[in-house]
């Protein structure tokens, strides 16, 4: 096996390669998509963690997404040039003061009920870190009560459905806080220092690229690990892995939680990519379609799902230039999924993994090689 | 708060008719079927279509409503599902794919706007459905105002469920898919075509998700992405109530039904949904298997 993982090494090298010099060769308006692409193949990656390594089907990727979305852009809104035009010398958010009852206090602590929560999010880096706790919190008691309750299989799928849309409607009803449906928008730009990222450039294109290129490769170099093994052999077998006497419900929270992490993070990035928070992250379909990027890239391969996110995106963007199709897009989408599901269960990232071995089989017929002819004869022996 | 409590019993019933279709195909053949929901709003489609095409009010759309959602059923057991007995989140992803081509024929009105042609009652827009004259108002019974259409809504239910008891406890049939609940391999050995019987199963549960449909389409707008909100109501219904115990998922939707209408009369609708998803985290955590279900599967 160890030549294969010398493949797959050479593999992730040409994708990381691929996504630092496409800036060389692309339009800067395209970089600011390109770049919204990589975040979702970095939610690829989250759910081939999850689905593909644990075994865990959670359709409630986008709580995670959107609480590090959220977490930021509540910094972001703050730091916005509109938040300081509300007739205070602190920041408050425009939609508060729409919202305000008359005669409220023009200020973040007591414009309404609640709005103190507000406070610390004044400083930026306040809201990039709980851009990841918070993820890595409501992961870490969720996974202690389900996976400590031997709850699995579906049931943990509906339950983290039911949670996403539950803090879903939340979100929606504190309007006041939260501005609701109408999302978090005007926000300022991520600074760093004296830098400014704005959207459009080059440089957050970069960081996005170097975060999803770390994240891709962390995510390859831990399943490797010990505790990647004993997390497969968990999803392959649970009731065996218990039975040799391993903890399987600390490994399932471990990679539920890193998962959740890396959902965490990329909303983090959207958010700094496409200026809004939404709660249209939390909607059950963007869940599902996150889900149908992995099936579609491969769920049991990291790099595959990576890849399914954002080609998928990349073929969506290209065909809804022309109006007509936008619709029947994503009728072709329902197609597609229906078709690998039915025909290449393992998507494409297993196909190309098939490929690979034929391949390579090939090439050893032409120059045997010792162990694969030794293989080879202890089969023949065996049929004869 | 009797007031309330009818309102919650004729929202009960309507996740109850989603719920027994997905309660049946899910507990005899572990199929999470995600496209169930829209065999809901095809349901309230033929309500639209009927109405305009053959001038039928809501009751007479109810059987058509049935037929045609039991045929797209069966034909997305025959060509589809089938292929996928066994893989349980599988289907959970073929079937949210077909939903999704559900909700684009239906949107694009089966492909014809291509051609310039338009048909009346499809498309993306809103649809409504108005209720028949005699469904209309309501009527004093013991002191109390009741709604008509949903006191209609209660007893087209009470009479579905009933059938589908009958059905499932009186007839050979439904003994067989009593039998493949229970242990569907085991019912293949004692000579059940159990793919034959899922198949009917299939129909016959996306039928009553149509009729579902159709009842929605009196009191509710009806559009392409209606039927999702449903299919996740139902089988929270199910898991709730325990996989494969229908008694189980007629307490569940009464349960669910009425803790909305409750929290919606005290707060608002948004908080009760939020409520039920709460409520529903909770069972599943404290009794994963339901609050009903059968020991040993």
């Amino acid at each position: 096996m160890a030549s294969r993982q010398r493949y797959d090494f050479l593999l992730y090298g040409i994708f990381v390669a691929a996504i630092l010099l496409a800036p060389l060769m692309l339009e800067e308006f395209w970089l600011n998509r390109i770049a919204k692409y990589l975040v979702f193949g970095m939610l690829g990656v989250a759910v081939a963690l999850s689905w593909g390594y644990a075994g865990i089907l959670n359709l409630g990727q986008g709580l995670f997404f959107g609480a590090g979305a959220y977490m930021l852009a509540m910094s972001l809104k703050l730091a916005s040039p509109t938040s300081l035009q509300q007739g205070s010398d602190k920041p408050v958010p425009d939609f508060m003061l729409w919202n305000a009852e008359p005669g409220a206090l023009t200020q973040l602590c007591c414009i309404n009920k609640g709005s103190f929560i507000w406070l610390p999010f004044q400083s930026q880096w306040f809201g990039v870190a709980m851009g990841i706790v918070l993820p890595v919190a409501i992961a870490t008691i969720t996974g202690m009560i389900v996976f400590r309750n031997r709850i699995s299989g579906v049931f943990v799928s509906i339950i983290t459905l039911a949670l996403v849309l539950l803090v879903r409607l939340l979100v929606i009803d504190a309007q006041p806080l939260t501005n609701g449906f109408n999302r978090l928008t005007d926000l300022a730009w991520l600074t760093i220092g004296a830098f400014q990222f704005d959207p459009y450039s080059r440089a957050t294109y970069y960081l996005v690229a170097i975060a999803l290129s770390l994240v891709l490769v962390g995510a390859r170099l831990l399943v490797s690990t010990r505790a990647g093994l004993i997390l497969q052999a968990t999803r392959d077998d649970e009731t065996r892995a218990r039975y040799l006497g391993l903890d399987v419900p600390s490994y399932q929270i471990f990679f539920f939680v890193v998962s959740a992490a890396i959902c965490g993070f990329a909303g983090m990035l959207y958010v700094m990519v496409s200026e809004f928070a939404s709660p249209t992250f939390m909607d059950l379909s963007f869940s599902i379609t996150m889900v149908v990027w992995a099936a579609v890239g491969g769920r049991s391969s990291i790099l595959g799902a990576c890849v399914g996110a954002i080609l998928i995106n990349m073929i969506e963007a290209k065909v809804s230039e022309t109006k007509a199709l936008v619709e029947v897009w994503k009728a072709v989408v329902g197609l597609i999924f229906v078709l690998v599901v039915l025909y290449l269960p393992r998507g494409l990232g297993g196909f190309a993994h098939d490929l690979l071995d034929r391949w390579r089989a090939r090439n050893a017929e032409a120059v045997p090689d010792e162990g694969l002819v030794a293989e080879r004869r202890d089969t023949v022996a065996e049929r004869g | 708060m009797i007031d309330t409590m009818f309102i919650g019993l004729s929202l009960s019933s309507i996740l109850l008719l989603v719920a027994l279709g997905l309660a049946i195909t899910y507990g005899a053949m572990g199929v999470i079927n995600m496209a169930h929901g829209e065999m809901v709003m095809l349901g309230a489609y033929t309500a639209v279509l009927s109405r305009i095409w053959l001038d039928a009010n809501i009751v007479m759309a109810i059987p058509i409503a049935f037929v045609v959602t039991a045929i797209v059923g069966l034909v997305i057991e025959r060509v589809i599902v089938r292929r996928l007995y066994g893989r349980l989140l599988d289907t959970l992803l073929a079937t949210w794919g077909i939903a999704i081509l559900i909700q684009q024929a239906i949107r694009l009105e089966l492909g014809l706007s291509f051609f310039g042609i338009h048909v009346e009652g499809l498309g993306p827009g809103l649809q409504n459905v108005p209720v028949p004259a005699a469904l209309q108002g309501t009527f004093h019974l013991a002191g109390v105002e009741i709604n008509t259409y949903r006191a209609f809504i209660i007893v087209v239910t009470i009479a579905l469920a009933a059938v589908t008891w009958l059905l499932l406890q009186r007839t050979s049939i439904g003994m067989q898919v009593r039998a493949i609940i229970r242990n569907p391999k085991m019912a293949a050995a004692c000579g059940v075509d159990v793919a034959r019987v899922n198949a009917l199963t299939f129909a016959f549960g996306s039928g009553l998700a149509g009729i579902a449909g159709v009842m929605m389409s009196g009191f509710k707008t009806v559009f392409p992405d209606m039927g999702t909100p449903m299919v996740v109501d139902g089988f929270l219904v199910v898991v709730v109530g325990g996989v494969g115990s229908l008694l189980g998922s007629v307490l569940s939707a009464g349960l669910l039904g009425e803790i909305n209408s409750v929290v919606a009369a005290l707060k608002n609708d948004t908080i009760a949904r939020a409520v039920i998803f709460g409520v529903v985290i909770l069972i599943i955590v404290v009794k994963p298997k339901g609050l009903f279900s059968f020991r040993g599967r």
